[in-house]
């Protein structure tokens, strides 16, 4: 089942999350095959990264939840943040390389992503106030703290979706590519990041999260014995021996 | 005593700090770190200095990270110690009273690039040249990067440029916010004393309070930080 919702394809070290979603979908079937493949992830030493796409129709397209009562929406938060945070602690990168409408569930999913990438029709927004709902899956966190304040209440309050071109000026997107080599494109990034140390990707994206979050002073401790620790790794020698000799590095995430 | 990696004068109330090596990259070893800590210090006491301008001007760098040789075989104990004294400088750079201008003339790498965002403002010339390239050497930054770019470009972006190891050019610095400016090479120098000579002229007081309270701004409840603001402003007004 969590295959069919959520399909990984192995392509060299970066695997390949295909979340296409569909009409019959609900967000808890959705967010819980989610949660096992990302189980899969974790455990598969072989990859070293993750691409997120969608598949034809829109991005994790879910069937509306119908009435919940106060008990089980706040279930469904639960079980849907610690899905999203498996997905941001994920320990390697994952990149979103997303396209049309990208909105609720969908645009909770993408910020959880490492960074996202986007082709010209990307549009992006939180449509729930509409409903008399809010994003429940770490959204009104993840958004705020990566647009600020200003624009996230913009998308917050209006429900409209934004366009790609606005995306990127607020950050929301890293990299815009036309519609044709979006995906070709941001497999090609994710292969280059996947020849860097898996150790330092991993150690870096950790101390980024840690650190964000808690004053400027204790951050830069945090990274400073983070530091220190990468000089216990086999992929330092390696990295540090291989720039000497101007070779590649072999990096193994020791 | 005098310095081996950099340069000092004083001239329009700017005090210009000029790293010059003397080889084509100027390196972050343990030396250059601690001339610049001195230097530092010696500026922010200069009563002639309204301002400070640092920059590997005309250099091909402004500056890189340590020397990979003699990192290779540190063991955590010896990256420990050289990450504090890296930090400490970044500490005393937030303390100076002063405003410092990074005037980013050329290529600046890994340390060098958390030197930058230890600046107040970084001024890039279009030869700008900027990255972080610690994944593609087994290790992270140990000099505040990992806590700073987030900060100024966002989550997102710091992390792109972390994994990545890419080299990003000053038209793609200046759209994600890591750099305020972006001046053609040509012109570039003059543009950067002109910024630094016009921020030298204002009052060294509101200065300083400006510095410090919007570093504070990051740190600290909204509340905090106005009750701050309230005493600078007032202070502003002591004769």
């Amino acid at each position: 089942m969590s295959e069919k919702i959520c399909r990984i394809e192995l392509e060299g070290p970066v695997a390949r999350l295909r979340i296409p979603g569909g009409p019959q979908l609900s967000r808890r079937d959705l967010l819980g095959a989610l949660r096992k493949q990302l189980d899969q992830l974790a455990a598969k030493e072989g990859v070293r990264g993750v691409l997120v796409c969608g598949q034809g129709v829109q991005f994790c397209q879910v069937v509306a939840d119908g009435q919940l009562t106060s008990p089980d929406a706040a279930r469904l938060s639960a079980f849907g943040q610690e899905a999203l945070f498996a997905l941001e602690g994920l320990g390697k990168p994952v990149v979103a390389a997303l396209s049309g409408e990208v909105s609720g569930l969908g645009l909770e999913l993408a910020l959880a992503c490492s960074f996202v990438v986007a082709d010209h029709s990307a549009r992006f927004g939180f449509p729930e106030i509409s409903l008399g709902r809010l994003p429940a899956f770490g959204g009104t966190q993840r958004l705020t703290r990566l647009v600020g304040r200003s624009v996230a209440k913009q998308l917050l309050f209006t429900g409209e979706l934004m366009s790609a071109e606005e995306a990127l000026r607020v950050r929301l997107v890293n990299r815009l590519y036309g519609a044709a080599e979006l995906e070709q494109a941001a497999m090609a990034l994710l292969q280059r990041v996947c020849t860097r140390s898996p150790l330092a990707l991993r150690v870096g994206g950790e101390v980024v999260d840690a650190g964000y979050d808690i004053d400027l002073k204790a951050a830069c401790l945090l990274e400073r014995d983070a530091f220190a620790l990468c000089f216990a790794s086999r992929d330092q020698k390696e990295g540090m021996g291989a720039f000497l000799e101007k070779r590649e590095p072999q990096f193994t995430g020791d | 005593m005098p310095y081996k990696k950099l340069r000092i004068e004083v001239r329009n109330r700017v005090g210009y700090l000029i790293l010059d090596s003397g080889a084509r990259f100027n390196k972050l070893s343990v030396t250059t770190i601690r001339e610049l800590k001195r230097a530092f210090s010696q500026l922010d006491e200069d009563g002639r200095v309204g301002c400070i301008l640092l920059s590997g001007w005309p250099g091909e760098s402004f500056a890189v990270g340590a020397d990979i040789g003699q990192m290779r075989p540190f063991t955590p104990q010896d990256a420990l110690q050289f990450a504090e004294l890296g930090q400490s400088l970044f500490d005393q750079m937030e303390r100076v009273a002063k405003p410092i201008i990074g005037a980013l003339n050329g290529i600046t790498m890994g340390g060098g690039c958390d030197l930058a965002l230890a600046c107040d403002i970084r001024i890039a010339s279009d030869r700008l040249l900027i990255a972080h390239p610690g994944a593609r050497l087994g290790i992270i930054t140990g000099f505040c990067g990992t806590q700073k770019l987030p900060r100024l470009v966002g989550k997102n972006r710091a992390r792109e440029i972390f994994a990545t190891c890419d080299s990003y050019s000053a038209a793609e610095a200046l759209q994600m916010g890591l750099v305020d400016r972006v001046v053609p090479a040509d012109r570039y120098w003059d543009e950067a004393v002109a910024v630094a000579e016009r921020i030298a002229g204002m009052p060294p007081c509101s200065l300083a309070w400006a510095k410090r309270l919007i570093n504070m701004a990051e740190d600290c409840s909204l509340r905090s930080g106005c009750l701050a603001e309230q005493g600078a402003a007032s202070l502003c007004f002591v004769r």
